[in-house]
Formats: C-alpha cells, sequence, structure tokens
C-alpha cells in the first residue's frame, strides 16, 4: 500500500474507501455526475483490482479515457473501449441477469436501512414541497438484486433522515427479511460520507458506523445522523489513503478536479 | 404514409404541423446528448399545447418545452440537466401542480416502449419491485405472478406514442436513418418503433447509394418513418457524438436564467422565440464562435 499520504482531502478519502471495497472480479458500471465512484473504479484498476472491468457510462466496455474528461455519462468516457453496450438488450439484459451486479447510488435522501430518496421532499408525492429530479437508474439498480454502495457528500440530518419522504430506491425496506421476504437479493453495502464509513448490521440491517474519518467523532456523527446509528464501542478510524493513491488521483485520474464538483451544498471543503 | 419509398424531405415547420395540442410525444435525449432540439424549438415557436412528453432523461429541450407552456404531463425517471444541475422549469411547474410527472424505473420505461414497439398489450420488468415508482401509475404498471414460477414481476402497459422526434447523423430523403455509432442508447432504438409517426431531423442528407454502401451503420429503414428534415446542429446545445460537443457556455447560462421564471422567458424570448430558423438560432447563441466552441470533445 506505501506511505500514507499526509495531505489528503476528504473528496480523496473518500474515492480510496471506494475503490478499495472493488476486486479484480467486479464489472463495474456508472451512471450521471458519479465523479466519485468512477475514480475510485479508475483507480482501483490501477492499484489492486488490473482486472476489473468498468463499463463507462454503462456503454464503454472496459473504456480507458484516461482522465475524467467531463459528465460520467458523456461519451467522451467511452474512448478506447471494446464494444459500445447497447442499452436496451445487451445492458439491461446484463443487469437482470446480474452479470452487473454492482451499482453506487446517492441521493437526496439516505434512511437507516439504506432506502434511499431522489424523487420528492414532502408528504405527498402528487404536491411535492420540492421536485427532485428523479430516481433515474436508483429504483432499477435497487431492486435488480444489486451489491449497493451509497455514497453521500452531505452527511447531514437532512440527508439521513429517519424515513425517505418517496421509497424510490429500496435499501432493506424496514429492516431485518423485509427486503428477502421480497425475493429481493444483496441490497446496500456499505454508506461512505464526507464524516464516515458506515455499513449494516446483519440482523436488523440497521445502518451502523464502521469507521470515522480523521478529526471526526462518533458523537459528531451521530449529532449529524437524523435517526439512531449503532456504535460499537471501538470505532476505529477511517484508513487514509497512500501517497502513491493521492497522486495517481490528482495528477492522472481526476486532474480537473471533476469529483470536487460533487462538494457543492456540503459543508465540507475540499 | 410512412411504408411509401419516397421523397419525405420537409420544412421543420412543415413537420412540426404534424403534430397536434394533445399528443404524446416522445422525445430522445440523454442529459447532455443527442436530442432533437431544433424541433423542439419549432415546436415551442408553433406554440403547441397538452403535449404528453415521453422520455427516459428528460434535459434542457423538455425544460424549455415546459417553460414555454407546451407539456401538460411527463413520463421519463430523471429530469435534470445532467452536471449543470435542477431543471428549474420542470422543477416550479411541478412544485405547481402546472404538470404531472409519471415518473418510472428505466427499464420499466423500456418495457413500456418495447411493448408499444412489439404490438403487444403489456411486457414484464423486475425492475422496481419493493420500489414506491410501481404504485405511482396502476393504470401502467402492475405486480403480477409468473403464470409458470409464481415469481413476481411487474406488467409495463404498452406505450404507443403519438410522434416520435429523433435527431441523427444523416439520413437519405427516403428516411433511411444512420446513426455512429449504431443505436446504442434505448431511446433511439426503440422510440420510434414504438410510435404511429416518426420525424427525424439530421445533420446531413446522403445519397440513397450513400445509404447502400454503408448499410451496417442504419438504425432505422424509411418504412418506419414519416418526415426526414435537415437541421445541421440540430442538437445544439447538446451534443451529437462524435460530430460535435455539447455547448458548456449555453447550457450554464440557461442554467443559471432559468432560477427564475423570469428568466427562462428571457432566455426563450431571446434564443427559442426569436430567431425564426436554425440559422438565426446558431447566430444568436454565438454564430462562428458558438460551432467553434463545440468542436472538440477532448478538452
Amino acid at each position: 500500500m506505501g506511505k500514507v499520504s499526509q495531505d489528503y482531502t476528504i473528496d480523496e478519502l473518500m474515492v480510496v474507501t471506494l475503490a478499495h471495497a472493488f476486486t479484480d472480479d467486479d464489472i463495474m458500471l456508472n451512471g450521471t455526475v458519479s465523479y466519485i465512484p468512477v475514480s475510485a473504479f479508475m483507480l482501483a484498476r490501477e492499484t489492486h483490482a488490473p482486472k476489473m472491468t468498468w463499463v463507462a457510462g454503462a456503454v464503454g466496455v472496459d473504456a480507458d479515457p484516461g482522465y475524467i474528461i467531463g459528465n460520467t455519462l458523456d461519451p467522451t468516457m467511452w474512448k478506447n473501449c471494446v464494444m459500445y453496450l447497447p442499452q436496451l438488450g445487451d445492458m439491461w439484459g446484463y443487469v437482470h441477469r446480474n452479470t452487473l451486479e454492482i451499482f453506487c447510488i446517492r441521493g437526496a435522501q439516505i434512511d437507516q436501512y439504506g432506502n434511499v430518496n431522489n424523487s420528492i421532499i414532502g408528504k405527498d408525492y402528487h404536491k411535492p414541497k420540492v421536485r427532485l429530479p428523479g430516481s433515474a437508474g436508483m429504483g432499477d439498480m435497487c431492486t435488480l438484486h444489486k451489491r449497493i454502495y451509497i455514497w453521500s457528500t452531505t452527511h447531514n440530518p437532512r440527508t439521513f433522515v429517519e424515513k425517505v419522504d418517496f421509497l424510490a430506491a429500496p435499501g432493506y425496506l424496514s429492516g431485518g427479511d423485509a427486503r428477502a421476504k421480497l425475493g429481493l437479493r444483496n441490497g446496500p453495502e456499505i454508506v461512505v460520507t464526507d464524516l464516515c464509513v458506515m455499513d449494516f448490521e446483519p440482523t436488523s440491517k440497521r445502518m451502523r458506523l464502521k469507521s470515522v474519518h480523521h478529526g471526526v467523532t462518533p458523537k459528531e456523527v451521530q449529532q449529524e445522523t437524523g435517526f439512531e446509528l449503532l456504535i460499537p464501542a471501538d470505532v476505529p478510524e477511517t484508513p487514509g489513503p497512500s501517497v502513491e493513491e493521492v497522486e495517481l488521483l490528482r495528477k492522472k485520474i481526476d486532474p480537473k478536479n471533476m469529483r470536487k464538483l460533487e462538494f457543492r451544498g456540503s459543508k465540507t471543503k475540499v | 404514409m410512412a411504408a411509401r419509398k419516397e421523397n419525405k424531405v420537409i420544412s421543420a415547420a412543415q413537420a412540426v404541423a404534424m403534430i397536434r395540442d394533445g399528443d404524446t410525444i416522445a422525445i430522445q435525449g440523454m442529459g447532455t446528448q443527442m436530442s432533437p432540439l431544433a424541433l423542439v424549438r419549432e415546436i415551442i415557436r408553433a406554440g403547441k399545447r397538452d403535449l404528453k412528453a415521453a422520455m427516459v432523461v428528460g434535459g434542457i429541450g423538455l425544460d424549455w418545452l415546459i417553460a414555454a407552456g407546451c407539456v401538460s404531463k411527463v413520463m421519463a425517471i430523471i429530469v435534470n440537466l445532467d452536471e449543470f444541475g435542477m431543471a428549474n422549469a420542470f422543477r416550479r411547474a411541478v412544485e405547481a401542480g402546472q404538470v404531472t410527472m409519471e415518473e418510472y424505473t428505466e427499464h420499466q420505461m423500456f418495457t413500456r416502449f418495447s411493448a408499444g414497439a412489439y404490438g403487444l398489450p403489456f411486457m414484464v420488468t423486475q425492475s422496481g419491485l419493493g420500489s414506491a415508482v410501481v404504485d405511482l401509475h396502476p393504470d401502467t404498471t402492475k405486480v403480477i405472478e409468473c403464470p409458470f414460477t409464481g415469481q413476481k414481476v411487474i406488467a409495463c402497459r404498452a406505450l404507443v406514442p403519438d410522434v416520435c422526434i429523433l435527431h441523427a447523423h444523416r439520413a437519405d430523403a427516403l428516411g433511411n436513418v444512420q446513426f455512429f455509432p449504431k443505436p446504442i442508447w434505448g431511446d433511439v432504438d426503440v422510440f420510434p418503433r414504438a410510435s404511429n409517426k416518426v420525424i427525424v431531423t439530421v445533420e446531413e442528407i446522403v445519397d440513397t447509394e450513400e445509404i447502400r454502401r454503408t448499410p451496417e451503420r442504419t438504425g432505422l429503414p424509411y418504412f418506419k418513418v414519416d418526415a426526414v428534415v435537415h437541421v445541421p446542429y440540430g442538437a445544439h446545445p447538446c451534443s451529437l457524438f462524435p460530430n460535435y460537443n455539447f455547448d458548456r457556455c449555453v447550457m450554464e447560462h440557461y442554467a443559471a436564467e432559468s432560477r427564475t421564471q423570469e428568466g427562462a422567458k428571457v432566455f426563450l424570448e431571446k434564443y427559442v422565440l426569436g430567431p425564426k430558423n436554425q440559422a438565426e438560432y446558431l447566430q444568436a447563441v454565438g454564430g462562428a464562435e458558438a460551432l467553434l466552441r463545440i468542436k472538440s470533445f477532448w478538452s
């Protein structure tokens, strides 16, 4: 792994933490405005997982654009791919068959069971207080047996809520075996935020603190979370990225700092 | 009329006359890519009303249509301006109850179109089981059981739009439409096949002989196409890969202006309602300078 970086920023820590979750056997897909996951896939491929596959923008199979040029769904990301994957027959077929088994999501609201909402804020879907863009591919991926990795650059009580206003993308639903009972396999694995990393307690499926980023305490995380978080007695610090990982990210993978765009509206300064 | 092997080249204004108030209209497009925006501008100039827009990803074109009061209902999976943020006219109109948003998962949307394209009453998907999205529209998506295994699946009712509008790389006068690369996006693939009428705008009109030399590039045959309109830069300010990039300058300008209803109106006046045609539009957004801006993908 090499020497730990002394000057990393939170965006870099989030990218590296996500990257470490993926292996040579994984096939990664990405959606729109997903700079942090795409940076993570490219970094994993450059470091510990050279045989990993990334289908850029769900189209460019094993693409290698060199660096993040623009939006993660843009055709520029397909550069040097081996195939343009037709969406209707091929991509959605592989997704249904679970050949493509992993997806990264984020949203305006995330609850304690990893259910995510990016559709509306308010009590009545049809008369929303705020109309958000919509669930897009999340509604698909969370119901088609994917292993879900959630990321959020706004760890606060507005994002991490007791109950989502609209259940667009099911995590573990009401917890326990609720998801499995519906016949949905897999589900949320981890949640990487600007404050910490969380996972899900295996029986209750409640969100649980796994590690806190440097300088953050479990108490602070709880204060910024709108539901009661499971907090083990011993919460380690999130391992910092190596000097090599930070260099790769800054100089090779994302020299235009596109990943920092995701922190608009976040209290965390990057 | 589509079936005939005859010249189908008409003007944008003539093509838009084929769209009636109240029609369900399938509009190709991603947030910043491949959308028939010259035709969208023509629809706005023609003052169409009560359109039901069926899309996968609603972007700047849909937001213009909504800001101009042309749309009463949206069927889509997401509506935004991609990296440029919220689609503000859409957000305001839904919050004010002026436009209905019928939200689907992506594969539910494609399954509705696919059933339409096959002429079947419905087709099934597993996408969205357990999501509240399914319960939003019981008249178009319903959980049913597989008659063989009992497994729960979602029946998605066929969607047959009145009109489909597309922008493509080139076509001949008969309506053999070519894309590069050949259709990879689901909307280009299934929207026209599901729709009753198909209008295609193209960057270039070529001889049928050229089509016969390169049939592997043809994504849509003449017998499914009703009208061909020649509109260079017809996707602007969206991109048409690999011909030209999206126009960051115009996207950013609209994203900023549309934060207020007044701002969106001023933008529409200046860039959509003011210019009478594509040439005047391109002039308004910067002329040669605008074309230079979108020349490269790799900067």
